[in-house]
């Protein structure tokens, strides 16, 4: 494979002392076959050699915290309720897996997606379950998002599909079963500009220094697609690093009049990138060489070495150009870029029954294990008798493929269901599942306030067992619920108050009346 | 004949005259005893409140007495003038500031040998060359007796001191058991020029801000936290002086006011709702340095450090020329800005300053045994107003608003802030850190009280929607009730007429 990588350095360090805090920022740019460009900015700072709180001290005042690169909002957030990882993603949009490929950060699914590994604590007000909604609360305030619904109804503990990605720190209390995942999604959330203003602030070169300066709300949320998130994990030979990612998929052949899909990166971000953040160790745009035959233009010279300290001073724009192409032709068949295809269907139109259709295919020539996760509010159950697997077209059964399933029931009103199970794909091949499920029927308080819209349900999660770190989401899908008229306790009320007045005033004046006999004289002829 | 196939109506039972009575009459004794079952069922709990006891606390004074005693060894016989102008100097200090020092109770006397305890005890000295505190003894050069009444009222009444009058005390910040103390060094602009990329904080906290926190224990717990910000523009635009070649950009007294940018500098915490008090460093950009401060002249002054009111502190740090472009602040630069936190803290707590000239003997203790008294005295005397005030919302807002419940909660918080602060008013405290622990106890009962969010569950639900749900049931109900009590009363009068007629 030839190397496909360029680098455009704006400041490169190799700093002599190893400083406490690091802050590097990388932006990759990636032209994608159906003319888009995917945008992956990563701003990541390491807090070297610190430690998470550990939750047997969360009674005690905890010790001063002093940052300086590190934001220290966020960094309160962690140690208030002692998380040693989070992982934070607000996206908006369906991620295309078979012409966009992999993600560079695997937490695409739509909506809002939060889940933590934590200890487990001593106390009561400490426990993990009150910790979860803290830090629920503290982050939906942080990033203004109403993250606060991710109650019980929604969280989930799949434990063997989000394995923690760092390191998990020794609790020095004698804990029973250490630590435990906490994992919610809110597919109906959106991200928007409260979003983004609130995330660029605990940068610290924010919008007006280095890579973020592209970060202008306008171009981010025109992007066909576009995601934040929010990730800190603590590796024991580093320290607590945090990532802070925005995604984008931007179609630089919808903005341009002559169709082509040439960009520069002030025609996709609105500036070319200013002056260096002189704080960030390293500051580096990655281009990613398209893999189509077709003939193209870099400039300026991209910097291949990566030696010595390099700042740049003046502004850099980046510019590509597919001179021979006059307009750009969208490919007619893109063979599918990803690992695995998903398709995850709900059928049927009734309101009490459906069927959950998920078709998922395997791209590559070796086989593929992959676990597969559902997670479903409890309105929507499974009849888990009706699952069946089939192989490819013709229909063959092949529901040995499917194997060490798990299944938590949902509990009415309180906790969601999540069917875990491993799926075994041979090459090339396509399978079917389907189940039946049965949709209930929700008390009239139950309802959101837009119940006519239906209710998203959460993205199935498909996990390799050798890549985890290339998850699937499927897109979130939205079920029609059978919905009350909402004028109904009203008419419930005079309903049953005029049966009442009815029966009672019958009752009543049966035996309050009084009865006489009238003699009426009949003349008989 | 018509025979009499049916039976008379009048003969059946249920058809008597007393047994129709009973019926109805069970049925409306049903009806009015359903009623007030009805009522309890569906009106808001708001259980009764200690009003009487809380309005008996109007007219009470907390009792803090001020003992002084002279040493009368040292003293000789100037020891009965001084008892003697230390009284009337309190009585007059007490006369124009009737509402701040009301609840001191003064009193002088003359010792010999050991000083009693829970005084404060005044000597002179032969070989000292300025006043010395010691604990709670003042030793007072013999050639400065005469100025022993003023120093000692000044130390144990300060606040109407500090010129000019009511300044100090509109910075301090609200009473709260727990602060936390946020150091931010606020580079303007670090993409501009210089910046300033670390700063040894937590040396400078320990060398001056720590001994204060510790000293204040017994008022305060404090969380200290710092952190570093790369971009913070200021909202306005600074005054541009120049004076000849020199150009200075200025603050003027408005821009002080407004010179905290929220919108942009992110220094709020989301984690705790303790109040915070803020210390900023403030590093001004290339493009507005040297900033300093402009009097009301509009000329620069010397400081450039400022304090805005029960908010925190600011201090700006104008970047020497020959810095280089990434700069770590020393000690020795920082030394200067922490005495400046360290003496923006003391006011934004409530420290008084030591009247000028006067020393401590302790120099491992900035703060004097007359200062902190005389903080536990005020914060005890302020807490105890304002949980009174507190207090007398509540009773007055439940009063006012009929929809506003009270439940459990509210009323044994109430009641537990009543009692701490009636012990408060009975006692008589020579230990003032005593008085203010049940003072900050009732004070915070009394907010926890007033912001239960319980009390706002019906605010917004009127009787009138009660009344519209119900109507439907009672109006059908009741019209044959009412119906039936009307005939049944025109038929017992018309049966009592007959009767009279007929005798």
């Amino acid at each position: 494979m030839r190397w496909s990588i360029l680098f455009f350095f704006l400041s490169w360090r190799f700093s002599v002392t190893a400083a406490v805090e690091e802050y590097r920022e990388e932006l990759t740019l990636r032209p994608l076959v159906d003319g888009k460009l995917a945008a992956h900015f990563s701003f990541s700072t390491l807090l070297r050699s610190a430690v998470p709180r550990d939750p047997s001290s969360l009674g005690t005042d905890d010790t001063s915290q002093h940052y300086t690169l590190f934001p220290l909002a966020l960094g309160q957030i962690l140690r208030e309720h002692a998380i040693p990882e989070f992982h934070l993603t607000i996206n908006s949009g369906k991620w295309d897996y078979d012409r966009w490929g992999h993600p560079g950060e695997p937490g695409v699914g739509s909506g809002a997606e939060l889940w933590a590994w934590m200890g487990d604590g001593t106390a009561v007000q400490t426990s993990i379950d009150a910790r979860w909604k803290a830090l629920q609360n503290s982050l939906s305030g942080l990033f203004c998002a109403s993250l606060g619904s991710m109650d019980a109804l929604h969280t989930t503990s799949p434990a063997n599909a989000f394995l923690p990605t760092g390191d998990l720190p020794r609790l020095l209390a004698p804990a029973r079963d250490a630590y435990t995942l906490r994992h919610a999604t809110l597919p109906a959330e959106r991200v928007c500009t409260e979003n983004l203003t609130p995330f660029l602030k605990l940068l610290p070169c924010p919008s007006r220094a280095g890579i973020a300066a592209l970060l202008e709300p306008h171009r981010i949320f025109d992007a066909d697609w576009h995601g934040l998130g929010v990730h800190v994990r603590w590796r024991a030979d580093r320290g607590v690093q945090l990532t802070l990612t925005v995604q984008v998929v931007l179609d630089s052949v919808r903005t341009s009049t002559e169709r082509r899909r040439d960009w520069t990166l002030e025609s996709l971000f609105g500036r070319s990138l200013p002056r260096s953040c002189n704080v960030a160790s390293s500051s580096v745009v990655l281009v990613t060489l398209p893999s189509d035959e077709s003939a193209y233009t870099l400039s300026p010279e991209p910097h291949v070495s990566i030696e010595g300290t390099w700042s740049r001073t003046s502004d850099l724009n980046i510019v590509m150009k597919w001179p021979e192409e006059e307009r750009f032709s969208y490919p007619l068949n893109i063979p599918p870029l990803s690992d695995l295809s998903v398709r995850r269907t709900l059928k049927g139109s009734s309101q009490t029954h459906g069927e959950l259709s998920v078709v998922v295919r395997n791209n590559r020539p070796v086989p593929v294990r992959t676990h597969y996760l559902e997670t479903m509010p409890w309105h929507v159950e499974f009849f888990l008798h009706t699952l069946t697997v089939t192989c490819g077209d013709r229909g063959v059964d092949c529901a040995s493929l499917l194997t060490n399933m798990t299944y938590t029931p949902s509990r009415p009103h309180a906790t969601p269901a999540q069917l875990l199970a491993t799926l075994e794909l041979p090459p090339h091949e396509t399978l079917h599942l389907s189940l039946r499920v049965r949709k209930a029927f929700l008390r009239y308080t139950e309802h959101p306030p837009d119940a006519q819209r239906g209710w998203d349900l959460p993205p199935a999660v498909f996990v390799p067992f050798d890549a985890p770190h290339r998850r699937i989401y499927t897109p979130a899908l939205l079920v029609d619920l059978a919905t009350p008229d909402f004028s109904m306790p009203y008419n419930v009320i005079i309903m049953s108050s005029t049966l009442i007045a009815l029966i009672f005033g019958s009752l009543f004046n049966m035996l309050i009346r009084r009865f006489v006999v009238i003699e009426v004289d009949v003349k008989v002829d | 004949m018509s025979g009499h196939s049916l039976k008379d109506p009048s003969t059946l039972l249920f058809q008597k005259q007393w047994i129709r009575r009973w019926i109805f009459g069970s049925y409306m004794a049903l009806v009015l005893l359903g009623l007030p079952l009805w009522w309890r069922t569906t009106s808001i709990e708001r259980l009764s409140l200690p009003t009487l006891r809380i309005d008996s606390l109007g007219g009470k004074e907390l009792h803090l007495p001020l003992s002084v005693a002279i040493d009368a060894a040292s003293t000789g016989t100037l020891s009965d003038s001084l008892v003697h102008r230390l009284r009337s100097t309190f009585e007059s200090r007490k006369e124009q500031a009737p509402n701040l020092y009301s609840h001191l109770e003064f009193s002088v006397d003359s010792f010999q040998g050991a000083a009693p305890p829970d005084t404060y005890s005044v000597s002179l000295s032969e070989d000292a060359q300025f006043p010395i505190i010691q604990n709670k003894h003042l030793s007072v050069p013999i050639h400065q007796a005469s100025k022993v009444p003023d120093l000692l009222i000044s130390l144990l009444t300060p606040y109407e001191t500090a010129s000019p009058p009511g300044t100090f005390r509109h910075l301090v910040a609200k009473y709260s058991p727990r602060y936390r103390l946020s150091f931010t060094l606020l580079n303007e602009d670090a993409a501009a020029g210089k910046v300033v990329v670390g700063w040894d904080v937590a040396k400078m906290i320990s060398r001056w801000i720590a001994p204060i926190l510790e000293q204040t224990s017994e008022l305060h717990n404090f969380t200290i936290e710092s952190q570093i910000r790369f971009y913070a523009p200021l909202a306005f635009e600074p005054r541009i002086l120049s004076n000849g070649e020199d150009m200075v950009h200025g603050l003027t007294q408005e821009h002080l006011k407004v010179f905290v940018n929220p919108a942009e500098w992110t220094l709020a915490s989301g984690v705790s709702n303790d109040p915070v008090l803020h210390f900023v460093l403030f590093v001004p950009s290339d493009s507005h340095s040297p900033l300093r401060i402009l009097n009301d002249a509009s000329q620069p002054i010397f400081s450039d450090v400022f304090v805005l009111p029960q908010w925190g502190g600011i201090v700006l740090l104008n970047l020497p020329t020959d810095v280089p472009p990434k700069h770590h602040l020393t000690e020795t630069e920082l030394d200067h800005v922490f005495s400046s936190f360290q003496t923006q803290l003391r006011r934004l707590i409530g420290v008084s300053d030591l009247p000028p000239g006067v020393q401590s003997a302790d120099p491992d203790r900035p703060l004097t045994d007359f200062q902190l008294d005389t903080l536990y005295r005020q914060r005890a005397f302020e807490n105890a107003g304002s949980s009174k005030e507190t207090l007398q919302s509540i009773i007055k807002l439940v009063h006012q608003i009929p929809n506003m419940p009270v439940g459990q909660d509210v009323r044994d918080d109430v009641r537990g802030a009543l009692s701490a602060l009636e012990v408060l008013y009975a006692g008589v405290w020579r230990v003032p850190a005593s008085a203010l622990q049940h003072s900050s106890r009732s004070l915070a009962l009394a907010s926890r009280a007033f912001f239960n969010p319980g009390m706002l569950a019906l605010l917004y639900f009127p009787a009138e929607h009660k009344y519209a749900v119900y109507t439907p049931l009672f109006a059908p109900v009741a019209v044959p009730l009412v119906v039936t009590l009307l005939r049944e009363v025109s038929a017992w009068r018309k049966d009592r007429r007959e009767k009279r007629s007929a005798t």
